[in-house]
Parts: C-alpha cells; structure tokens; sequence
C-alpha cells in the first residue's frame, strides 16, 4: 500500500521528527511505499487565503500548486499517518490549516446534488494513525479533551468511512518522561508500523 | 469591563464579518471598552517558529508579538469570533493561542513546578461567536473540538470562576435567511448583556 506520512515540529531535530522517521522506516519495512510531508520544511502557508475561500465553493477550489500536490499525494495514500506535538489540547497551526486547505470540496468530501447530502471523499484511505507527544500526564489530557485527536478520529474520519482502522500512539508527560520511556515510545511505533 | 475581541475570518463579506459588527455593536452600546484584533488583516503568522519552541519555557512573546500579549494579559473578557472549519478554530486562530498564549503571558512555570500556573486570573468572561457549516448533531458525533479548547483548554489559565458563552449558528450549509438574522441578533443581545 502507499502511505503518507505527515509531519507538522518546527525544530527538525525534535522526537516528533525522531517519531516520524520509526514509523517510515517500519511501513518501510513492512513493504508500503511511503511519501512524507515535513510541512514546516517545506515552509508550508498555514492559513487559507482569502482567495482560497472565495474559490471554497466553486469547482475548482485549489489555487496552490503545493496543495495540488498535496492532494495527489493524499489521494494515492491508503494509509495516512500524522505526526505532531500536542498544544492547547490541540494540533499545531500548520497542521490544522493543512486540513483546512487540503480536505476541500472534491477531496475530503463532495455534495451531493441529487441528495443534498455531504458524501466523503477519502474512501481509499484504509487506516489513519495518529503520533503525538503532549507536555500534560495521560489524566490532564482526557480532562481537557484530546481535542487534536479528535478532529483526526472522528472529524477526518467522516471523510474515510467507518470501516478506516484507526490507532494512537501518545508520550503523554513529555516534561517528566525518561530517556527509557521515549526510547519505548519510538520503538513500539516501528513495531505497530512494521506490522500494518 | 476591559474586552479584547479577535476576529478571524479571511472574507470581509462573510456572514462571520457581520456577526463581528454586531458583537462590537453590543459590547460598545454597553458601554465596555473594547480593544479589536482582525488576525487576517494584520497578516498575523499562525506557524509558531523553531525559535519559539525552543525558548517556549522563558517568559515572553516573540518581539513582533508583543501587543498581542499586551491586549491578552488587560482583558477581563475574551470574545473569539471565527468560522469553525475541520471541528475548530481555523489555523490562523489556533496560531493566535499556539504564540500568544506563551510562558509568561499566559502562565508560568516555577523552579520544581510540575504543572504551569495560570497568569491570566483578571480574565473572567470567554466568550465564542461562530459558525458552524454541520448540523449540532454532526458536531457533537465528531466530539466539539473547538469548543473544549476553548471552554476547557485555554480557560484552565483564566480566573478560576471564568464563565463561557457559547453563541453559535449550526448548520449555516443548510440554513436560511431567518436564522441567519435570529443569529446576529443572538450575538449583539448576548454582548450587550455581557
């Protein structure tokens, strides 16, 4: 199967990235083909424009060739996979504005003119996975709500369909954890990766 | 009251801009004062930089970013008005909390803290105006993202007694001409009585 791994630290020597590249080299190995997109090293524009917007609902809403490019990366993947520190409870920035600006009309979902209804569009993705390390213990994150988590398991997952498998991997504590537990983290991912 | 209102909307015709006129409308026949920040027409960088990040546990906000955090720590209400996209608040908003809300501004860290402590204690009221394109049934399956960031997230670092309003239009996809206007007089009412 084809993978896309999406990446979304700004420091490109941070345990997320570390993260990333388990998780490539275990789809790797399990024999996907896996693209990457490392969205602060391809100094990607985070908020839609307002040209973006006005074309949000005619036919053709994509206006960025790195978006263009984006979304044929995304429609060849089976598997996607997102990597990202937690803030706020939520993804960072970047992140959020990739799904805002990618999953338009025609890719995340379409309408429906004979129902009226939102049809998803990501029926070819077979598996979403989420990594992501968080600075509040497991307890403080389920208070708060894992809100990122959210919007990728529940929110994107409209746009899959149920049967798409869904699996979380979280270094909650980020703060207080030790080498060990990052060092357990990144090789449990390389495993779950190695056998999807 | 002292009320900050940051709008985030990148359509000036949007029917998020015409609620943004008439939450100010309230707020000011009221008689609150009121400091406005339109983050598109700032031009405001929603990316938080490597540099950031790697001095996100010293106090203080990156030099361009000061008057945000100077609006931020006078409030004694936040009004957030924005369009809800993917479940939150749009990218260039989420970056508004991502920079602003940093060490020092929003809260701090003591020597052997283990968890950080709010600095915004004067801030008392939140208060969102969004639209919501799904219908609250939708929402709600998809678990209301936006609003536990706000409501749970960043209010954990306000006054301890902070109040939420949630004034929200679902199903704006679907909805017609009357429930837009039910709508904004929704939110000049609930701002007036702020």
């Amino acid at each position: 199967m084809k993978a896309l791994v999406v990446i979304a630290h700004p420091c490109d020597d941070s345990f997320n990235h570390a993260a990333a590249a388990r998780a490539v080299e275990g789809l790797t190995a399990a024999g996907h083909h896996v693209d990457t997109i490392d969205l602060y090293a391809e100094g990607y524009r985070a908020a839609m424009s307002y040209e973006e917007r006005m074309a949000y609902e005619s036919g053709d809403p994509i206006l960025d060739p790195q978006v263009e490019e984006h979304v044929a990366q995304l429609q060849a993947a089976q598997i996607l996979v997102f990597v990202y520190p937690t803030w706020w409870s939520s993804m960072p920035a970047i992140l959020k504005g990739w799904l805002e600006r990618t999953m338009v009309p025609g890719v995340g979902f379409r309408f429906d003119e004979k129902s009226g209804k939102v049809k998803p569009g990501l029926k070819h993705v077979k598996r979403i996975v989420g990594i992501s390390t968080y600075g509040s213990p497991r307890p403080a994150v389920w208070l708060v709500n894992d809100n990122g988590r959210r919007t990728l398991m529940r929110t994107l997952r409209m746009s899959s369909g149920l049967r798409t498998r869904t699996e979380w991997f979280g270094l909650y504590g980020m703060d207080t954890a030790t080498a060990a537990d990052r060092t357990a983290f990144l090789a449990r991912i390389e495993q779950r990766m190695a056998g999807v | 009251m002292r009320v900050l209102a940051i709008y985030c909307h990148p359509n000036p015709e949007s029917l998020v801009a015409a609620a943004r006129d008439r939450a100010l409308r309230g707020l000011r026949s009221a008689g609150h004062e009121v400091r406005f920040t339109d983050l598109y027409a700032d031009g405001f960088d929603p990316a938080m930089t490597a540099d950031e990040r790697r001095t996100h546990k010293e106090p203080g906000v990156a030099p361009e970013l000061q008057g945000y955090a100077d609006d931020l720590a006078w409030a004694e209400a936040l009004v957030l008005i924005y369009p809800t996209w993917m479940s939150g608040q749009p990218a260039m908003l989420k970056g508004w909390i991502d920079r602003v809300w940093v060490a020092g501004v929003a809260w701090e860290m003591h020597e052997g803290d283990r968890t950080p402590t709010p600095k915004l204690r004067d801030l008392r009221r939140l208060v969102v105006v969004t639209t919501h394109g799904s219908s609250k049934l939708i929402n709600s399956l998809q678990g209301e993202s936006g609003k536990r960031t706000v409501t749970r997230s960043i209010r954990a670092m306000c006054s301890r007694r902070a109040r939420t309003t949630w004034c929200a239009l679902y199903g704006v996809d679907t909805c017609d001409e009357g429930d837009r206007t039910e709508f904004l007089d929704r939110v000049e009412s609930t701002l007036a009585k702020l």
